[in-house]
């Protein structure tokens, strides 16, 4: 027992440390992470499925900007990464592989309008 | 003759009772003590010692019982992981299980592994959490630090096999799990099952200062436990062999071989050492479970896509599982639309948190309530649900 310390004190000394130097060097995010949506609106039929099952509500269908409306007549998800819990039941429903989640965790940010994902950039500015 | 009156004035005082002498006061163990959780004490105290302990519950209150009357039940395995913070893919699975009885689906076999090394290593994760946190009540730091770094290698399996870290987001669903093991994710889990190995080896250390802590400290006898309505590690730490995966097996329970550690004492320490061999258990049960892998699918056919329109048969189904922390049950009555009628949640904390603790903080003292607090592995999530 009074010895007991001294093997893992000199252990300890040269051991690596648990955690990474964050900014410096990541854990990697393995593949299949739950991160920020990938939206591709020229696979998606506007089925609206990815909103209704949305357990947070967090997507909304809306109608695309007047620039685009005539090629995008229907109605486009929009996310709110705010309400979202990122539990991928809108990849899972989506029967054209149009939303998906990917790696990207780093969504913080200073301006709360961020967190919408609209469907197409012409859109914030309506 | 006024020496007289004083010391006759004294001696008075002395026998009144110490609300009315004045020297009784409150003192407030959390809602805002570092690492009380969203709970609060409040305690009596007349110097030394608790006179008496009244739980304060309510701030983490989100009301899932109604919450889960409005969802279909796809959803609310995505809900079910926030009814406790420490183990959502324990919730996961009862939760899952209700639905599963209630609806008559076979569940693939390979499903019913994966649920069973999914749940048991929440559960080693739990109880990893516990020792940390017991180690902080108890002014260990180091246990703290520990316990959290090592709890970080199993999140990472988390990380890998479910795509989130601490919310599995209903990786354990209706029908079986929502995705199969990635490649690879076999050795991982083995090899992180020899860090868990590690940690217990760190935990088994004789600490002087943690025996006198808790020895002999919030005595707990059987009798009482079972009257205060205890369950999980707190029975089974105050000497009563019980646990529902031995009572009433459900998953694949009833083909692996584990044992039930039983405590005698009921005291803290017992509580404490309950936890370490159960962390040994898991990783027995993982290790099988590993090993009898059988192929082939992981959800049933019918489950493979969400689906909107949801039916669920009418009738009602109680189920109940042993999670880290106790025994918990899920009461679900369907009257036939997509969602649930009713839903009951009983967590195993609600008991431990109220009548137990404010049992053992009777006439303590205050320098031991972070230990008997501590070692009920509480989580305050699950209490107010």
């Amino acid at each position: 027992m009074k010895l007991g310390i001294l093997p893992k004190l000199l252990q300890n000394l040269f051991s690596k440390p648990m955690t990474v130097k964050f900014p410096h060097e990541s854990i990697p995010i393995p593949d299949g992470y739950r991160g920020e949506h990938k939206y591709d609106i020229d696979k998606c039929i506007g089925c609206g499925l990815c909103a209704e099952i949305c357990p947070n509500r967090a997507i909304e269908m809306v109608e695309a900007s007047k620039e685009y409306k005539d090629k995008y007549p229907k109605k486009y998800p929009k996310i709110d990464l705010g309400k979202c819990c990122f539990c991928a039941l809108c990849e899972d429903i989506c029967p054209k592989d149009s939303i998906s989640l990917t790696k990207n965790v780093f969504l913080s940010t200073f301006d709360s309008s961020n967190v919408l994902k609209y469907p197409m950039p012409k859109n914030r500015e309506q | 003759m006024t020496r007289k009156m004083r010391g006759k004035r004294f001696t008075m005082i002395d026998q009144m009772e110490p609300a009315l002498k004045g020297t009784e006061y409150d003192l407030y163990f959390g809602p805002a003590h570092p690492g009380s959780g969203n709970f609060g004490v409040k305690l009596k105290i007349d110097g030394e010692i608790v006179v008496s302990a009244r739980a304060d519950p309510g701030y983490l209150h989100r009301g899932f019982e109604k919450l889960m009357e409005y969802r279909t039940p796809i959803q609310n395995a995505i809900l079910s992981d926030r009814l406790c913070i420490l183990e959502p893919l324990n919730w996961n699975l009862v939760h899952a299980e209700a639905v599963d009885e209630l609806m008559g689906i076979d569940i693939p076999e390979r499903a019913k592994y994966i649920r069973v090394i999914m749940a048991e290593l929440s559960r080693i994760q739990s109880h990893i959490i516990w020792y940390g946190v017991f180690s902080i009540g108890t002014g260990f730091d180091t246990g703290f630090k520990m316990s959290f770094g090592y709890r970080d290698y199993i999140l990472d399996l988390f990380e890998l096999i479910t795509g989130g870290r601490v919310y599995p987001a209903g990786y354990i669903c209706p029908g079986g799990v929502r995705r199969d093991l990635p490649n690879g994710a076999r050795d991982k889990i083995l090899k992180v099952l020899d860090k868990m190995e590690e940690m217990i080896k760190l935990e088994e250390l004789e600490n002087p200062a943690l025996g006198a802590r808790a020895k002999g400290v919030g005595v707990l006898k059987v009798k009482d436990a079972i009257r205060l309505g205890a369950t999980g590690p707190v029975l089974r730490g105050s000497g009563m062999d019980t646990d529902v995966r031995k009572d009433e097996p459900y998953e694949i329970y009833d083909r692996l071989d584990f044992e039930v550690p039983v405590g005698k004492e009921g005291d803290v320490y017992a509580r404490y050492w309950i936890g370490i061999e159960e962390i040994k258990q898991s990783i027995k049960i993982v290790k099988q479970a590993l090993k009898e892998l059988p192929e082939g699918e992981v959800i049933a056919s019918n489950f493979k896509k969400p689906k909107i329109k949801f039916k669920m048969p009418e009738g009602e189904v109680y189920v109940r599982n042993e999670i880290a922390r106790g025994e918990a049950a899920i009461y679900m009555v369907s009257d036939g639309s997509g969602t649930p009628y009713r839903i009951k949640v009983r967590g195993p904390d609600f008991l431990h948190m109220i009548p137990v603790l404010e049992y053992l903080l009777k006439g303590v003292q205050i320098a031991d309530v972070p230990a008997i607090y501590w070692s009920l592995n509480i989580c305050p999530a699950d209490m107010d649900r």
